[in-house]
């Protein structure tokens, strides 16, 4: 398959079940939404490292709120349920519960963990709730008046890991064709796409030749290595440049997966773009598969 | 097809405990099987068919007890779903335990109206007597969920030793307003009497009128725009009907903490200062 010059490889991602929750967090204005987001999202772009993988879904009009300011959705995927609480309840609670103005809800329906029901004893025995409309808040004293969170989020099973590499003739030209990747995905709901603006340049295989290590670089697609290695990169690839992709269902991983390589395509063979590939493990390991053909036909 | 409708003939000579008659109740029952149904009037028996003319069929549109009088109590007591209509007043222990549903009264109500409810909305047009959502005598705790809707004014120790759950009086209110309250939220947009908030331990007491005299245990905590009240309107925008009523709220509050003399947790918060 070529779209405007650009090979889309006959080859699939391999995406695996995670757990995720969507929490709404809300401010007086959406600069200090986007400060608690943005620090609660930070160091999450790996569940190898960071414990979770999380990004900011889309931003929110004050009436799309549960307290009518404007607040942002932001999406967790952890791969576990214990895991997925743990790392809530951190990051709400040294992000969210600590940035000015600011309050926490929930998201999405599902299985409940907990997100402000043990974040309320910072008030230290002052703390109120109150159950509206079925749902109980805490409103915790903080020096700026009270910080408003609801008492659970729910928790649903998400695909997380799903992801293409854009092969090009250099690092601008890959970097221009993942931008305009991510300006296209960032469109779509219930997907984020975890990496610092999205984009991953370490590539990693399974194993390493150092026994501690578990991944390591992906040489296959190492264009300094291609002399040395079993290399996947022809002789006019100079950059290759991959986006991961979690999402709530695996619809999400798919749509945002078309609405990318479709900008990528844009860019054409005319921006310098080669082709379109995406990682997997001979599908042995994920119980996901997005064949890049089917995302795009 | 009409709703299924109870038309008092005359109003009896003592009160009768209209508790057996209640929608998920009557749900598989035919008419002339709630014809027969035994009630307690005074220290008799009566059947549903001596003191009710019985008509229409439609249960899905609720019940409805027309020339209602202050003798039937317990109407809609321990309901777990459906609506009940009263045309006129009812007396006391109206909703008493509610588990679901709706009772909605266009006239007044007698005292303990949904003491002990845990869920579902009772919506009084006009006034409520004393004790509504509180604990019955001996009781530790009052109403535990759900809503009551006060077109009215209420009567004395609204909401007495209140749990949870969200009471609404557009009206005024007694003396000794969420007295001993341990949680929940009470909106009163009249004028409250003497002691609001006697000993209460927990909740909210949202009152648009300031006391004429609060009490001495209840301390002020200057003026805040809380945004649980923000959510609280949006719930009422939802509810819709006479929820409708109590919107907008103020932004601005007034917060007085206490009682002081059992622990001080609760709040009372004035939308206007005079």
């Amino acid at each position: 398959m070529i779209v405007n010059g650009v090979t889309i490889e006959d080859t699939f991602a391999e995406a695996f079940g995670m757990r995720a929750t969507r929490i709404l967090v809300t401010a007086l204005n959406l600069k200090w939404a986007y400060h608690a987001a943005r620090t609660m999202t930070g160091l999450a772009t790996s569940v190898i490292g960071c414990g979770c993988e999380a990004g900011i879904e889309r931003e929110l009009a004050p009436e799309d709120t549960p307290d009518g300011r404007p607040g942002l959705s932001v999406l967790l995927f952890a791969v576990s349920s214990k895991e997925l609480a743990k790392q809530v309840e951190r990051r709400v609670g040294q992000c969210v519960l600590t940035s000015p103005t600011s309050a926490a809800y929930s998201g999405i329906d599902g299985e409940p963990i907990n997100l402000g029901r043990n974040l309320r004893f910072f008030g230290d025995g002052y703390q109120m709730s109150k159950v509206i409309g079925g749902k109980r808040y805490w409103r915790v004293p903080v020096m700026d008046g009270e910080f408003l969170c609801e008492e659970t989020t729910g928790m649903v099973r998400a695909v997380g890991g799903g992801n293409f590499l854009v092969l090009a003739t250099g690092q601008v030209q890959a970097l221009t064709a993942c931008e305009a990747a991510i300006e296209a995905m960032s469109k779509v709901p219930g997907a984020i796409m975890p990496f610092p603006g999205g984009i991953v340049r370490s590539g990693s295989k399974v194993g390493s030749k150092y026994r501690t290590l578990s991944a390591s670089t992906n040489d296959a697609y190492c264009p300094t290595l291609r002399g040395a290695v079993d290399s996947a990169l022809s002789s006019e690839v100079g950059a290759v440049l991959e986006i991961v992709i979690d999402g709530l269902t695996g619809a999400d991983v798919r749509n945002a997966m078309r609405a990318g390589i479709t900008a990528v395509c844009a860019v054409g063979a005319a921006g310098g773009i080669r082709s379109v590939s995406a990682g997997n493990y001979g599908g042995k390991l994920g119980q996901f598969h997005f064949p890049l053909r089917d995302v795009m036909a | 097809m009409s709703a299924l409708t109870f038309t008092l003939r005359q109003p009896p000579a003592q009160t009768v405990d209209l508790s057996p008659l209640t929608p998920d109740k009557l749900a598989v029952k035919s008419r002339e099987e709630i014809a027969r149904i035994e009630l307690t009037c005074g220290n008799r028996k009566l059947r549903v068919a001596e003191l009710f003319d019985i008509s229409g069929e439609d249960r899905s549109e609720g019940m409805v007890f027309r020339a209602s009088s202050d003798r039937l109590t317990y109407v809609g007591a321990r309901m777990e779903g459906g609506t009940i209509t009263v045309e006129g007043d009812c007396g006391s222990y109206a909703g008493l335990g509610l588990r679901g549903g709706r009772i909605v009264v266009h006239g007044s109500v007698g005292a303990f109206a949904g003491s002990g409810m845990r869920a579902g909305t009772i919506e009084v047009r006009a006034n409520a007597g004393d004790f509504a959502g509180a604990a019955l005598p001996g009781d530790k705790q009052g109403m535990r969920g759900g809503s009551i809707v006060i077109g009215g004014s209420a009567g004395d120790r609204l909401g007495d030793r209140m749990r949870r759950g969200i009471i609404l009086v557009r009206g005024d209110a007694g003396a000794f307003c969420g007295s001993r309250m341990l949680a929940g939220t009470i909106l009163v947009s009249g004028r409250v009497g003497e002691s609001p908030g006697f000993a209460l331990k927990h909740g909210t007491l949202l009152l648009a009128h300031a006391p004429a005299e609060l009490p001495a245990t209840f301390q002020d905590c200057g003026e805040h725009a809380l945004l649980f009240l923000t959510l609280l309107e949006k719930h009422f925008q939802r509810e819709g009907g006479s929820f409708h009523d109590f919107v907008p709220l103020a932004p601005r509050v007034r917060r007085y903490c206490g009682d002081l003399a059992t622990g001080g947790k609760g709040e009372i918060l004035l939308t206007r200062t005079a």
